[in-house]
C-alpha cells in the first residue's frame, strides 16, 4: 500500500511537472503571432505529451512513444509543406554542406563506419537510427550522385519483413523467435535506407 | 462488460489487440465504409467562375495528380475513421483519431489556394496540438488502470481518472475541428468538393465514438 501510495505520488508530480510544460507551451502560443514560431512552439508542447507517455515507465511507454511519435512527426511533415506552399518558399532549395576539409579527409570513412558498426549490434529501431546517422554523415560529407532506386527497393523490401514479421506474431505465435530477428532485422535495414536517402537528398545539388 | 454500444456481434483478435463489432459500432463502421466507397468513384467538382461584364464563365481544370491527391487523402480519412470506428484499444483509438486529423488536414490542403492554405495550416496547428490531450489521456488510462483494452476497462472495478476522459474528449475535439476551417476556406462551394465532405463525416464519426468510449470507460 506504501509502495502504491509512493508510486502515485511520483506518478503525479511527473504529471504536473509535464502538463506544466505543455500549458507554458500554449500560454506562449497565445501571444506568438509568427505562423513559423507557432509551428515550432507546437512541437516543442508535443514532446510534453511524450514524456506524459513516457511517465508510465514500463516497456508499453517504449511501445506507445514510438506511433505518438510518428504521427506528431507526420503532421509537422505536413504542415511544414504547407508552410512552405503558402509562403511560396519551395523553390530555395537545401544546398549540400560542403566542407573542403571533409571533402578529402578519410575522417568521414572511418566516423561512418564506426557508426554502422555500432547501428548493427544495436539493432532495432535505434541501431538502425545509429548506422542511418552513420549514412546521413558519409553522404553530407561527400558529394554523392548515385542511383537512388537500390536504396528505395531495399528501404521497401525491409518494411514488407517488418510488416510480415508482425503477422508472424500474430498468427503464429509459436515461430516468434523467428519474427523477433525478422522484426528487428527489417526495422533495422528500413531506418538506415530511409536516413541514408534523406542524407543523400539533402545533399542533392539544384 | 456494459454494452452501451449494444451486445457485441463479434470480436476479431490480432494478438492483444481486439477489434469488436457492436450494433452503434457497426453502423459507423458501414457508414464510414460507403462514404469511402463513394469517394472512390466519383469525379471532382469543377469551379465555375463567372466572367464580370460579360456573356462567359471560366471553369478550373483539376490536373490529374491532384484529383489523385485529394482522392488519396480522402480515402485514408475513411480507413482510419474505419478503423476508430471498430477498435477496443483505447490508445489505437487516439492514434486512428490522429491519423483522420493527418488526412483532413491534407484533405484541406490540397486545394493550391492561398486563403485555402492558410486555413489548412491553422487547422493543422489545431490537430498537432490536439494530439497532446489525446496521447495524454491514453498515457494516463494505461498508468492508472494498467491496460488499453476498452473491453477491460469497460469492468465495473476499474476506476479511470476523470481528467483522463476530460483530456479525451478534448483531443478528438481538436482532430475533429476540420468542417469548421474548411467553412473558414469556404471549401464547400466548389473547390475541394466533393472529397471535403469526408471532413465533416471523419469528424461527426469520431465525437459519436469518442461519446461511446467514454460511456464505456
Amino acid at each position: 500500500m506504501m509502495w502504491t501510495a509512493a508510486l502515485w505520488n511520483e506518478y503525479s508530480v511527473g504529471l504536473v511537472i509535464a502538463f506544466t510544460c505543455a500549458l507554458t507551451g500554449f500560454a506562449a502560443l497565445t501571444i506568438e503571432r509568427d505562423d513559423l514560431h507557432k509551428l515550432l512552439l507546437i512541437d516543442l508542447v508535443e514532446t510534453a505529451s511524450l514524456a506524459v507517455v513516457a511517465l508510465i515507465g514500463t516497456d508499453l511507454a517504449e511501445a506507445l512513444i514510438l506511433p505518438g511519435l510518428v504521427v506528431g512527426i507526420a503532421e509537422l511533415l505536413a504542415l511544414s509543406q504547407i508552410y512552405l506552399t503558402k509562403e511560396e518558399l519551395q523553390h530555395y532549395k537545401v544546398k549540400r554542406l560542403n566542407i573542403e576539409v571533409m571533402m578529402i579527409s578519410p575522417a568521414p570513412i572511418i566516423i561512418s563506419t564506426i557508426l554502422v558498426m555500432y547501428g548493427i549490434i544495436l539493432s532495432g529501431f535505434t541501431g538502425g537510427g545509429v548506422a542511418g546517422l552513420g549514412i546521413v554523415f558519409y553522404f553530407m560529407s561527400r558529394s554523392f550522385t548515385g542511383n537512388f532506386h537500390v536504396l528505395e527497393i531495399a528501404s521497401g523490401i525491409s518494411w514488407a519483413l517488418w510488416v510480415a514479421s508482425f503477422f508472424v506474431f500474430m498468427f503464429l505465435p509459436e515461430w516468434w523467435y523467428l519474427a523477433l530477428m525478422g522484426a528487428a532485422v527489417g526495422i533495422l535495414l528500413k531506418v538506415i535506407t530511409k536516413m541514408s536517402l534523406v542524407g543523400a537528398m539533402w545533399g542533392e545539388p539544384e | 462488460m456494459n454494452e452501451i454500444g449494444g451486445t457485441p456481434l463479434f470480436f476479431l483478435e490480432f494478438g492483444d489487440i481486439v477489434v469488436y463489432f457492436t450494433p452503434f459500432t457497426l453502423t459507423l463502421f458501414l457508414l464510414a465504409l460507403v462514404f469511402t466507397v463513394f469517394v472512390l468513384i466519383s469525379r471532382p467538382e469543377r469551379q465555375i467562375d463567372i466572367a464580370f461584364g460579360a456573356d462567359a464563365f471560366y471553369a478550373k481544370v483539376i490536373s490529374l495528380p491532384e484529383l489523385r491527391f485529394r482522392r488519396f487523402m480522402s480515402i485514408a480519412c475513411g480507413l482510419a475513421c474505419m478503423g476508430a470506428m471498430v477498435t477496443g484499444d483505447v490508445f489505437d483509438f487516439t492514434l486512428l483519431v490522429s491519423l483522420v486529423g493527418i488526412c483532413n488536414v491534407g484533405i484541406v490542403a490540397a486545394v493550391k489556394s492561398r486563403h485555402v492554405q492558410n486555413a489548412a495550416y491553422q487547422y493543422g496547428l489545431v490537430a498537432l496540438a490536439g494530439t497532446v490531450p489525446l496521447f495524454s489521456a491514453a498515457a494516463m488510462v494505461a498508468a492508472t488502470t494498467g491496460t488499453l483494452s476498452m473491453i477491460e476497462l469497460a469492468k465495473d472495478a476499474v476506476a479511470i481518472p476523470l481528467a483522463a476522459r476530460a483530456l479525451l474528449v478534448l483531443g478528438v475535439m481538436g482532430e475533429g475541428m476540420a468542417p469548421f476551417y474548411a467553412a473558414k476556406a469556404e471549401m464547400f462551394r466548389a473547390p475541394g468538393a466533393p472529397y471535403v465532405i469526408m471532413c465533416s463525416l471523419s469528424s461527426l464519426l469520431i465525437f459519436l465514438r469518442v461519446a461511446e468510449v467514454i460511456l464505456l470507460l
